[in-house]
């Protein structure tokens, strides 16, 4: 029997249809699954406002004319086995709860958007987060990441949800604290009778170790970029004020009415952390 | 430009021993060349592709891509082309870059336009589809000095958007190396994507059409990176020199170089300093004097 092209045309057709009822093709269902959202991130009125950029980082604009879209800090944070870094497309998810997703071809986020295109930013902080070693500053050949000092290092700050945050609502976790690279001096607790109550201030660097190791679902704390941090300043301290001077009446309607059910709702599916 | 029997007859007129006979194999296969730069060249471009590839196996030996990369662990290189955008669009001088650009600089003014023909995979992906098409493309009509100008539009665009314009978005190197380290992190279920991954594919996959139907238009006119390298063809220490008693009028050299390259004009001339020379080897192995005639030297 001859083997003809038509012949090999309609083999490839069935294999490959074979393929597809057997595995339900798995690189779409892949897609599928990154665009799904499990939990609606913490802190969701709050954007992050850009993208988090990669330790000693210029500033936006000047970042973005630097950077070459060489892929050096990309590799080399692979290489360090951190894999925290990603290129960006035309419309990059925010970090840290947007675990994957198509982003879309067309920029939501304007001219931006568009310039942003093929650059480095840290994209999953809920799975790979950036360790501060500091490597993608040392080696990026064109200046665009500069030399800095783990503590100088400003890539955005953390703020905690007070909402879902285990600390705030009648808690001891200390798993936030435990995973900061600067522990003491971003920390501040203020312990009561709910909870040890953890708050970030300003001297975090934005690396999302955190965002990793919070044991709530989703995570309770969420990475903003330090210009955003200044729009959001304002209400963000007033609702951290409030909850701490807040009478113990109106708190325990505050954790028992509104809160814990949420953080019950996303225990139940917290199993991703432990697969 | 074909070959077909008409300039082999002329070449017998002229009293020649006839070439072996031309066989299907893209831009006039060489064959029974004693001299086996081809073979060298594909040997160095693998070599670099597969030490940029261990980068994906975790070994620190080439880090980045043909654009910036970072190699033996402290050596910054940046393309030159692409330090040119970056310079202009930023408006900023700094010493890292002008570090990482210098030892490209000190290589290209040794070998001149050599990354053209020797590393850039692009080149070999080019002859793949040259040899699928046998060769029947259209070749345009098209100075490559329009390159220049493209190549300077690019930079005014780059200053005016301040953002390094062809090196982020269409430069074949970078999508290249952008492909396959998100096809990489995309296997591994590691951060990227998709978008960008789609992009790149999009523009090799176009390149490689267009290279399909305009052979070479890319590395001849359109490529940026290349017209830089060509710049440094002006006064590298590598070129082609000839020894003019040996030549028979076959044109054999001109029809094999895929660049265009006008070569017996220049046979007066000590050195050829074309800008579109590739330094690829194909006109001193096509040459039926067996490297006599043309050889490359510095």
């Amino acid at each position: 029997m001859k083997f003809t092209r038509r012949d090999f045309l309609k083999a490839s057709i069935l294999t490959g249809a074979t393929v597809m009822v057997g595995n339900g093709f798995p690189i779409l269902e892949n897609l599928a699954d990154a665009a799904k959202e499990e939990f609606m991130g913490p802190l969701p009125d709050i954007d992050v406002g850009g993208l988090i950029r990669p330790p000693g980082a210029l500033p936006e604009k000047d970042f973005r004319a630097k950077c070459i879209s060489c892929g050096v800090c990309v590799n080399v944070c692979h290489v360090m086995r951190y894999d925290a870094i990603a290129v960006a497309g035309f419309n990059p998810p925010s970090p840290p709860f947007n675990k994957g997703g198509m982003g879309g071809l067309f920029s939501k986020r304007g001219l931006s958007g568009i310039l942003s295109f093929g650059t480095p930013y840290i994209k999953d902080m809920r799975d790979f987060p950036c360790a501060l070693c500091m490597e993608c500053p040392r080696h990026c050949p064109t200046g665009a990441l500069q030399k800095v000092e783990k503590e100088k290092v400003k890539m955005g700050i953390a703020l905690i949800d007070f909402n879902l945050c285990f600390g705030w609502n009648g808690d001891v976790c200390l798993s936030c604290s435990k995973a900061c690279p600067m522990g003491a001096k971003v920390f501040d607790f203020y312990h009561g009778e709910w909870g040890n109550q953890p708050y970030i201030n300003e001297n975090c660097v934005g690396c999302g170790l955190c965002v990793k190791y919070c044991p709530l679902g989703g995570s309770a704390v969420k990475i903003v970029t330090k210009k955003q941090y200044e729009k959001i300043k304002v209400p963000y301290l007033n609702e951290f004020k409030g909850l701490l001077t807040m009478s113990n009446e109106e708190r325990y309607n505050v954790v028992y009415g509104q809160n814990l059910p949420q953080i019950m709702a996303r225990g139940r599916l917290v199993e991703r952390e432990y697969r | 430009m074909n070959i077909d029997s008409q300039n082999l007859q002329t070449a017998d007129s002229r009293q020649i021993p006839p070439y072996p006979p031309f066989t299907k194999g893209g831009h006039g296969g060489i064959k029974n060349s004693s001299l086996k730069l081809s073979k060298l060249r594909r040997f160095v471009m693998f070599s670099v592709l597969i030490f940029f590839l261990l980068q994906f196996f975790r070994v620190k030996a080439l880090v980045g891509g043909l654009t910036g990369s970072l190699a033996v662990w402290f050596v910054r290189l940046i393309d030159v082309f692409a330090y040119l955008e970056s310079l202009l669009a930023s408006m900023d001088f700094t010493t890292t870059a002008l570090l990482a650009v210098f030892p490209i600089i000190a290589i290209y003014i040794i070998f001149g336009r050599a990354f053209c023909g020797w590393i850039c995979p692009m080149d070999y992906l080019f002859e793949v589809i040259g040899r699928a098409r046998n060769y029947r493309g259209i070749k345009p009509k098209i100075t490559p000095k329009i390159g220049y100008g493209i190549a300077v539009g690019l930079l005014i665009i780059s200053g005016l958007l301040s953002v390094p314009f062809f090196t982020n978005y269409l430069s074949h190197l970078t999508n290249l190396f952008r492909l396959l380290s998100g096809g990489v992190f995309f296997a591994f279920d590691l951060p990227v994507e998709p978008t960008v991954l789609l992009f790149s594919a999009g523009v090799i996959s176009s390149l490689l059409i267009l290279e399909f139907f305009f052979p070479r238009l890319w590395c001849r006119v359109l490529c940026s990176v290349g017209k830089t390298y060509g710049l440094f063809n002006k006064i590298s220490l590598l070129r082609l020199k000839f020894a003019k008693d040996e030549c028979g009028g076959c044109n054999l050299c001109e029809q094999v170089c895929y660049m265009d390259v006008k070569i017996t004009p220049h046979l007066d001339q000590p050195a050829l300093r074309d800008i579109n020379c590739i330094y690829c080897g194909r006109c001193v192995e096509g040459c039926k004097t067996k490297g006599k005639l043309i050889k490359m030297k510095f």
